[in-house]
């Protein structure tokens, strides 16, 4: 097989990481986990292909190496799959055939140079490579430049190596840069932002080593290094009865948390940025060793905000994190309530955000529901039109709550599902999603209220026993030779517990299916008509710039006091056009975002994760008047150049 | 050919900038002071100050060298950076506002009002990088 017969599939990759997690009890790549290094994963092979296939890069020795450290066990299939659709195997298989096809003297020889010994001398020689084919695995999610500019890659063990490594930066005046998995790399890299989260050239430290993690049960907390998880911090404190509140199970929680501050629907309870650690080590950019607990340091959690306040690189490394656990109830609800109307949803969530209900309490799109619990993108489609078109279902008000909440709840509404029926929905999805001329749903659709007749009535349990279906049946809709794993995949009760999923965040990356997503919305004060103003603006520059924008989450903070709000826009990444206008409406959605008042776009919380929340929301930003906006231009004009060079 | 941040260096800019750029139209009538304290210059590592001053988008004052009269200016802006960003920046291959953004250049001062300057400022860097310059 050809580089270019498998070039598009690999165009399509999304970089999610999930490669790298144990999630779904298969283990992981043997050759990633021996080597570390992106191209040892599957990632990390798949992206080096596009690479080589689109000459950006030469064949190096270190190819050889990386294309038979692979047994073709075939785990990456089966994870990258469930989660992407993609089959990196036959990727993989194609590298190979490209390198049998090679003979050695075309494999170029690369020689080390003085930053690399002196690299190896602090990391040990496998850690620690300038071999562009090893660069490449990197494009996309943490570099911008084909990998002919001059790169190292290093993988440290302790702080110490990063102090020395960062000292060794400034030592030969090149910039380095900290990565985490590259999840949030990989989302901006293919925009505007990008020349902003990148380097141009120098040290990439890749934190994937640095997994050190502990447990204080009676403390309830975790002390973790910067390799670590949030799968892997999850299943940690799970052990002990405990919860962390962490984001996408890929992300590295201490990359999450000082630069997003962990965004989740548990901040009803759990709170967000400052709210969840108890400390941090950080390294700063002269190698010098602090703790957010020391006395004698200016105060650590105040920053600056508003429009001049962007900032997307770390100018510290966070080398440590003790973050805080919860606990686990035995009487933990997972309860549904399902809207037509985003107003009406918002008003349920915002009075129970407001009396503190709801351990995790979000408002969530179908959209999301859909991609999130169907096993394909075109089951997600027709699961989501049959939601749409019958059961008016466009928006769930989502409580995990105790027993205490749950009666608070049921007070409120009749209308509601919980975990079983959530489990039937995964199960019977492409069952649901083929129902597109059945009668029962076209006699519900024609009830007053659709979600009333089904949710609130003996009709519920006719539809959860109609969906019934077994994890064998689901496989169907899979490839044949994965059929049995996926049987036995969602024979696993977790792989259909709303509450494990809310915690493990296993999910999420199947929004990539289709097509590249770009994160849109940010912080706002908590009440409707300010929501509904950003969702509005959003969807205008979505729609101004021919973007498919969709509703995906609101979660709120501080009794309601304040809202997230996630409104995505999905384009595809490989598309040029497509690129530029997704940059467009970037653009036109910061400025429609700041002339509301209170509104702080999400780019503009980048790297305050370790800042107090209060420093970062108060005091609430006025709004730029007409006369102001125009400065939006003239800054990312000065910063991102002109629309020509994005 | 002058070697980067001296007096050569300064006079020759601010003549060009005088001679080239409009005071309204590319400078948009600005008004700033700004102290630019480059570190780490080869060969010996030393500080050099660099000054700019504008009145109503004219170049007052452009001054560049290790004087310590240079930093006793008065400034409502001053940017800490290492030589090799000031090299990149000079060169036109990073924008100052992308070096704030990166962190590879600290500012002290209105950081609202040093963004509403970007505009014009990069209109004069882009002015001065033509000068034949030894970096």
């Amino acid at each position: 097989m050809k580089l270019t017969e498998v070039l598009e599939a690999a165009k399509k990759e999304a970089h999610c990481g999930m490669c790298k997690l144990d999630y779904l009890e298969t283990g992981v790549c043997p050759s990633g986990k021996k080597h570390g290094f992106l191209a040892y994963w599957p990632e990390g092979r798949v992206e080096l292909t596009r690479a080589l296939a689109e000459n950006e890069v030469e064949p190096t020795e270190a190819l050889l190496d990386i294309v038979s450290s692979c047994n073709f066990c075939g785990i990456c299939d089966k994870q990258c799959n469930f989660i992407t659709q993609l089959r990196p195997m036959k990727v993989e298989h194609a590298l190979k055939d490209y390198v049998d096809s090679l003979s050695k003297n075309q494999l170029r020889h690369i020689p080390d140079d003085d930053v690399l010994k002196d690299l190896r001398a602090i990391v040990g020689p496998e850690w620690a490579t300038n071999d562009p084919c090893i660069i490449a695995s990197y494009t996309r999610s943490a570099l911008r430049n084909k990998p002919t500019t001059k790169f190292y890659i290093v993988m440290p063990r302790t702080t110490e190596d990063i102090v020395a490594i960062v000292k060794l930066a400034n030592k030969y005046k090149i910039p380095y840069l900290p990565r985490g998995n590259g999840t949030f790399f990989s989302v901006a890299m293919n925009t505007l932002l990008s020349p902003a989260v990148s380097i141009e050239q120098g040290i990439i430290i890749d934190l994937w080593r640095m997994k050190d993690i502990s447990i204080d049960p009676v403390a309830m907390t975790a002390t973790i290094g910067p390799g670590i998880t949030s799968f892997e911090l999850q299943k940690a404190a799970t052990k002990h009865k405990l919860r962390a509140n962490v984001a996408e199970a890929e992300s590295h929680v201490c990359a999450n948390a000082q630069n997003l501050g962990i965004i989740t629907t548990w901040s009803n309870t759990y709170g967000w940025s400052s709210d969840n650690f108890i400390d941090a080590e950080k390294v700063d950019m002269e190698g010098n060793i602090t703790h957010i607990s020391d006395q004698e340091i200016p105060n650590p959690y105040a920053t600056d905000t508003g429009i001049s306040s962007l900032c997307l690189i770390p100018n510290v490394i966070v080398t440590s994190l003790t973050v805080k656990l919860h606990p686990i109830f035995d009487d933990e609800k997972n309860i549904f309530v399902p809207f037509t109307n985003l107003e009406d949803a918002i008003d349920m969530a915002e009075n129970l955000a407001k009396r503190n209900v709801g351990i995790s309490l979000a408002v969530i799109s179908r959209k999301y529901l859909s991609e999130f619990l169907c096993p394909t993108h075109e089951v997600a489609e027709g699961f989501n039109e049959v939601l749409k078109k019958y059961v008016k279902l466009n928006y769930l008000v989502d409580i995990i709550c105790t027993d205490r909440d749950r009666k608070i709840i049921e007070e409120m509404t009749d209308v509601s599902f919980d975990e079983k029926m959530v489990k039937s929905l995964i199960l019977g999805s492409a069952k649901l999603a083929s129902m597109t001329n059945s009668s029962l749903l076209k006699m519900i659709s024609e009830e007053k209220d659709p979600l009333r007749a089904l949710f609130a009535g003996p009709l519920r349990k006719h539809l959860e026993n109609g969906l019934a279906a077994t994890p064998q049946e689901l496989a169907k809709v899979f490839d044949e030779d994965l059929r049995e794993f996926y049987s036995k995949v969602y024979s696993r009760p977790e792989i259909t517990n709303p509450i494990w999923l809310h915690m493990f965040r296993i999910l999420p990356c199947r929004m990539e299916r289709k097509h590249m997503w770009m994160y849109r919305g940010g912080y706002m004060p908590g009440d409707k008509k300010t929501i509904l103003e950003v969702c509005d603006a959003l969807e205008k520059s979505a729609e101004k710039y021919h973007i498919d924008g969709a509703f995906g989450f609101l979660s709120y903070l501080d009794h309601g006091k304040f809202a997230h709000l996630e409104y995505d826009y999905y384009y595809d990444h490989t598309d040029p056009h497509a690129r530029k206008r997704v940059n467009q409406s970037i653009v036109d959605s910061w400025k429609r975002q700041f002339a509301i008042p209170g509104v702080t776009p999400l780019e503009f919380i980048i790297n305050k994760g370790l800042r107090r929340k209060e420093h970062i929301l108060y005091p609430f930003p006025p709004g730029l008047s007409e006369e102001e906006l125009p400065l939006v231009d003239d800054i990312v004009e000065s910063v991102f150049g002109g629309e020509d060079q994005w | 050919m002058v070697k980067y941040l001296t007096e050569e260096w300064a006079q020759q800019a601010k003549k060009k900038v005088l001679g080239e750029l409009d005071r309204k139209k590319d400078l948009k009538n600005m008004n700033a002071k700004l102290l630019n304290i480059v570190q780490n210059v080869p060969p010996d590592n030393k500080t050099i100050y660099y000054y700019i001053k504008f009145v109503d988008g004219n170049l007052e004052e452009l001054l560049a060298g290790p004087d310590e009269s240079i930093k006793q200016k008065e400034a409502e802006f001053s940017v800490v950076g290492d030589y090799t960003t000031f090299v990149q920046i000079g060169k036109g291959e990073m924008s100052s506002a992308m070096a704030l953004l990166k962190s590879r250049v600290k500012l002290t001062g209105n950081k609202m009002k040093a963004l509403t300057i970007t505009k014009p400022l990069d209109n004069y860097t882009s002015c001065i990088k033509n000068i034949e310059t030894e970096y």
